[in-house]
């Protein structure tokens, strides 16, 4: 869905707010919810105020599109917290969904969580960090897993492992430092005939051999 | 969807569903399994799609995407009913060859069908040996169902058992009927549901809870994901009775998130179930109130034990507490909460349509019934297999399975998850069910079989349980934490090489602590890997700690890589394989390895050539000296010599 797209970039964009300039003149992007910048300005516009001001357009895009992934960020929470009617016992399922749609859990949108659901944000901290499923740092825009369930253990899984972390060189648990990958063990996949496997963004290797996971490693971009 | 109001009304839409299907109608059914899936499953079914529409076939025959058939090894798995001919490994190529031989000329694709040992091809799903002998009264109706609808189900006489025991039974006759089945939990210990159901019906209270535990933690085993994948409405079926019985109104599934399409697949169900008025107000007309939610479970081994997942579903962190009280008395908020397995759950429906009686026939004495079992590792036939219990450990290895790859040698099948035990081949013929399994030092578990053979060391198998459960420990009790994380480091030293004297007598030593000292059932059974391969492969823990060897060629710090000049071709492939730049030589030159660069990565081994075999494992033995320099020229036969 288009909307489900455009909030995991918001919120993952939102990441990094401020340190990483995004788009520098590519036109703003749409910032629902905040009046008089709810379609993406012209290139007129942003000139003029620019002018007005005294600061350069890519300075303005960029705060425009920030206060949009704050707004949107914030309404995106707020939906979620009301979809399960704002239920304290919901919360793990509440980090769930937030977990789902940006793939990591921001430290402001926990703190505006546990403020609707009335709860000490420590207790949001110690189920994220508790939980497998939760992240507290943004991921990778790619997702490898590596299944070390029993059975592709028995068929060599660690030295699968091995070789994928030598081919992206990052540990599991850790995303490149470029947010490229992020690399993740996990348990049985459910198809232990293909042991050992890893999923490549949805997509399942069997074994795959030095080069060939150098091969599905530079086919991402 | 019309609401159904009556038994009758249900009978009624049975038949109305039958009547609009022609049982001799051509169906192609996919199955679209997790592992299936991973084998590009849905590529295959477009590529049905397109070509029965293209040969103008559309209206003559039907498609359907079931979920798993059990035998993933040789997915993606294609039957043509009605003939119930069985395509195995089908790619999205071989589908026109099948649409106009099989659908238009009502022929086989010989190339596509099941080959046994002595090369006869089989046509039939049923005849293929690793269905053969198995007894699926569970999971056998995955093959004939879209899970997606809830039609498929009731045509097959879904929802019949649960139409029986509102209307013909009371709570109390449905309660005795699964005591006197004596149905045993499928999710771990075996405790008799029947049993745990009445504790739950006479605890005092008016709210009270019916729980599907679909965690799914042991990291080896799936076939809770594929019956919750495949049939979603058997697993809610026997919910609703369950609570019918129990006197409960409220149910929740447990179900992990990692398992997305379990999930999807059961919130369709819940909402078909739900448009039937099989869930909600008034069932069926019966006036018995019934709602159930999902809980996604965020991912921890813990969190499937019964205290810890109640906390969980109440939104704290799900750690276990100690049982004094009996969650069947004190659960979820405080209030009586029967939890069983997925798999538990669906065979309660069967119960109740086929009687007690029926049940108990099947089985051993003490545990009656099929067990569902994923039977993977080092065997021909991966996949999930139900059989009765009692049937030997051989009969599902060899009989089902195929017996091991690559005619290698049986050393090892691990049963019960990361907390089971490993036992040898002089067990074989031991009748698989609760209580021999647990004499035998394993156990049941949720019902994973690790085949392993002469490639697998046993200690480095102890250890990845044992760090398995270290890792999943909550830390609640110091036992459990402290104890397992001890012994992780005693077998990672053994498996580095450094092991001493006596650390097999202190594994055994804090293992007995933490069995007998932890809170919950984690601790209590983390040593079992442990105390399982120390009692039946001691000498490989001997060999380890004693000679610095491994015999199964699998601890990196016990094994070095070594050509072999006799055989080396000088190929160059090991060479060029390489990650680290370890192998030198060249034309004509054998092939030698840097044994200080070598990083025991496995390549080379795995790609010289099996008519070479150049590259050998060795263990406990130091590397032959490099052919002096001058001599390494390749001795191929007949030209150089
Ligand atoms: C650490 C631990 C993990 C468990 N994980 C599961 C699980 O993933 N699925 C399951 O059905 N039972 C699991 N159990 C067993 C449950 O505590 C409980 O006994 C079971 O769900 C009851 O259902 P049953 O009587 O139908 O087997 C686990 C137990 C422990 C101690
Ligand atoms: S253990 Fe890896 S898929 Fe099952
Ligand atoms: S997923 Fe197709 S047979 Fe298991």
């Amino acid at each position: 869905m288009a909307r489900g797209n455009a909030r995991s970039r918001s919120r993952k964009g939102s990441s990094s707010r401020g340190a990483r300039g995004a788009s520098k003149t590519a036109p703003v992007k749409k910032a629902r919810g905040i009046k008089g910048i709810d379609n993406p300005l012209s290139e007129s516009v942003l000139v003029s105020v620019s002018d007005k001001l005294g600061i350069p357009v890519s300075q303005i895009s960029h705060v425009v599109e920030t206060i949009g992934e704050v707004a949107q960020e914030a309404s995106d929470t707020d939906e979620i917290v009301k979809e399960y009617k704002a239920d304290k016992s919901a919360l793990i399922q509440i980090l769930l969904e937030i977990q789902r749609q940006s793939r990591w859990l921001p430290q402001d949108v926990l703190m505006s969580v546990c403020e609707k659901l009335g709860i000490p944000l420590s207790r949001a901290y110690r189920i994220a960090t508790f939980y497998k499923a939760f992240s507290l740092i943004p991921q990778g825009r790619h997702h490898l897993s590596v299944c070390m369930g029993t059975a592709c253990h028995v068929r060599g899984a660690p030295r699968l492992l091995d070789r994928v972390i030598d081919a992206i060189d990052i540990k599991p648990g850790e995303t490149s430092p470029d947010e490229k990958f992020t690399l993740e063990t996990v348990n049985c996949l459910g198809c232990c005939a293909l042991g050992p496997v890893i999923v490549l963004d949805g997509d399942y290797h069997s074994n795959p051999s030095p080069k060939e996971l150098e091969k599905l490693v530079t086919a991402c971009d | 969807m019309a609401r159904l109001r009556s038994a009758t009304d249900l009978g009624k839409k049975r038949q109305s569903i039958l009547s609009r299907r022609d049982p001799s109608k051509p169906c192609v059914t996919i199955c679209s399994g997790t592992g299936c899936h991973a084998l590009r499953s849905d590529q295959v079914a477009e590529a049905f799609s397109r070509e029965i529409s293209s040969n103008g076939l559309r209206a003559k025959v039907d498609i359907r995407r079931t979920g798993c058939h059990g035998f993933c090894e040789r997915g993606p798995i294609v039957v043509i009913f009605p003939e119930e001919t069985c395509y195995l490994g089908i790619k999205p190529e071989d589908v026109p060859e099948i649409v106009s031989t099989t659908l238009v000329k009502k022929q086989l694709v010989e190339r596509l069908l099941y080959k046994d040992a002595e090369g006869k091809k089989v046509a039939l799903e049923g005849e293929i040996p690793f269905y053969k002998h198995q007894r699926r009264m569970v999971f056998g109706s995955n093959r004939l169902i879209d899970p997606k609808s809830i039609d498929d189900y009731i045509a097959l006489g879904g929802y019949s058992a649960l139409a029986k025991a509102l209307f013909e039974m009371s709570p109390e006759e449905v309660l005795q009927t699964v005591k006197q089945a004596n149905l045993r939990g499928r999710g771990g210990g075996g405790f008799p549901a029947g049993v745990k159901w009445e504790t739950t019906r006479n605890a005092p209270g008016d709210i009270k809870y019916v729980i599907v535990n679909a965690d799914e933690g042991d990291p080896g085993a799936f076939m809770d994901r594929s019956l919750l994948e495949g049939n979603p409405h058997s697993v809610i079926e026997g919910l609703i009775i369950g609570a019918y019985a129990i006197g409960s109104r409220e149910g929740y599934v447990y179900v992990r998130q990692e398992y997305p399409l379990a999930v999807s697949n059961l919130t369709v169900a819940l909402k078909q179930a739900h448009g039937y008025g099989l869930l909600g107000k008034n069932i069926l007309g019966s006036g018995f109130d019934f709602d159930v939610i999902i809980h996604r479970g965020a991912g921890a081994f813990v969190s499937g034990e019964s205290s810890a997942l109640m906390t969980a579903i109440e939104g704290i962190v799900g750690e276990p507490r100690p049982k004094y009280i009996r969650t069947a008395v004190s659960g979820i908020r405080e209030k009586p909460s029967n939890l069983n397995n997925v798999e538990t759950w669906a065979n309660i429906p069967l119960i109740i349509d086929k009687g007690a009686g029926w049940f108990t026939s099947i089985g051993t004495e003490g545990s009656k019934g099929t067990k569902i079992f994923s039977l993977v590792g080092k065997v021909n036939n991966t996949g999930l297999v139900e059989v009765p219990m009692g049937m030997t450990l051989r009969e599902i290895i060899y009989d089902i399975g195929g017996g091991i790859r690559q005619g290698k040698k049986f050393k090892a099948v691990q049963t019960g998850g990361p907390s089971g035990g490993c036992l040898p081949e002089s067990l074989l013929d031991l009748p698989v069910d609760f209580d021999a399994l647990t004499e035998a030092g394993s156990m049941m578990g949720s019902g994973g079989m690790i085949v392993m053979d002469e490639d697998n060391c046993m200690v480095d198998v102890a250890r990845y349980f044992t760090e398995f459960l270290a890792d999943e420990s909550c830390g609640k009790c110091i036992p459990c934490r402290a104890g397992t994380e001890q012994m992780v480091t005693i077998l990672n030293r053994i498996c580095d090489g450094e092991g001493e004297s006596g650390d097999i007598e202190l594994l055994e030593e804090i293992s007995e602590v933490v069995q007998d000292a932890s809170l919950c059932a984690l601790g209590q059974t983390a040593p079992n890997p442990v105390l399982s391969t120390i009692k039946y492969f001691r000498d490989e823990y001997v060999a380890h700690i004693e000679q610095k060897r491994c015999p199964a060629k699998v601890c990196k710090a016990l094994i070095s890589y070594y050509i072999d000049p006799e055989k080396c071709t000088a190929c160059g492939i090991c060479l060029r394989n390489c990650p680290v730049e370890a192998i030198s030589g060249g034309k004509n030159l054998v092939h030698v390895i840097d044994q200080d660069k070598c990083t025991k990565c496995n390549t080379c081994f795995e790609v010289c050539p099996t008519r070479f075999d150049a590259v050998v494992k060795i263990s406990g033995e130091p590397v032959p000296a490099a052919v002096p320099s001058g001599t390494e020229m390749v001795r191929k036969k007949g030209k150089q010599e």
